[in-house]
């Protein structure tokens, strides 16, 4: 099941490209989407400590603009947005 | 009577006239006009300018949310808000966000636009990325919004 990655704010440094695409199996849960993004910042930054602390500081997004928790059944292909910690204004 | 909105630095300008003709009525005796911009400083830095980055469906929401949730708390009549963010690099003094609010008592106006810019802080999804004199670009660190329990 491929699943866009929006990215938006810190996480825009993993990419040049405003998203990343992953491959996750059947039933998966918002918690192993966030275990498949940590797997990419270690393969791809060598595990570099800011980034895996910004993935597991954030919170994602449903495609119907929803904050979702990590228990929440991905159930079918959509895009998510990843929401690092927040500071506008 | 609510209007909010990502301004795209790129397509057009945030601009307190169009503030200012929202709020207009002549049921509210008090307008607060609530305007941030870029300063040239945080945590002893020049800064040169910012890169606001945003998820625009949750911010619009959020707004929304936060908007009734004030009126609810408040439970003033006859209330206008203005709400603009922009989004993209903008340069020192120039404006990031408009918060008009007009009710009918001057307490009011500025207990509700308060309110707003707090909760916006705290909540909306905006981001920041601060440009420095002779320093790389940095994105700043802000509330996270998941429980951190959950993860543990």
């Amino acid at each position: 099941m491929k699943i866009k990655l929006e990215l938006f704010g810190a996480s825009r440094d993993f990419s040049k490209k405003d998203y990343l695409e992953f491959n996750l199996k059947e039933k998966s849960s918002i918690k192993d989407l966030r275990n498949e993004i940590l797997n990419f910042v270690e393969n791809n930054f060598k595990g570099n400590d800011n980034y895996k602390k910004l993935v597991q500081s954030s919170a994602f997004c449903s495609e119907e603009n929803n904050i979702v928790s990590d228990d929440y059944k991905i159930t079918k292909e959509q895009s998510i947005g990843i929401i690092p910690p927040i500071g506008g204004g | 009577m609510l209007h909010a909105k990502i301004i795209d630095i790129t397509k057009e300008k945030i601009d307190l006239n169009n503030a200012q003709k929202f709020i207009a009525s002549s049921k509210c005796g008090a307008s607060i006009y609530f305007v941030g911009t870029v300063r040239d400083q945080n945590n002893d830095k020049k800064v040169t300018g910012i890169t606001y980055d945003s998820h625009d469906a949750l911010v619009i929401k959020s707004f929304e949310e936060i908007y009734k949730e004030a009126e609810t708390k408040f439970n003033f009549n006859n209330i206008a808000v203005f709400i603009e963010h922009v989004k993209g690099y903008v340069k020192l003094g120039e404006t990031s966000i408009i918060i008009a609010v007009a009710c009918k008592h001057r307490s009011q106006a500025y207990e509700f636009s308060r309110y707003i810019i707090e909760e916006i802080k705290k909540r909306t999804p905006i981001w920041k990325k601060e440009h420095y004199e002779g320093e790389d670009s940095k994105w700043l660190k802000g509330n996270p919004l998941i429980d951190q329990n959950q993860l543990k």
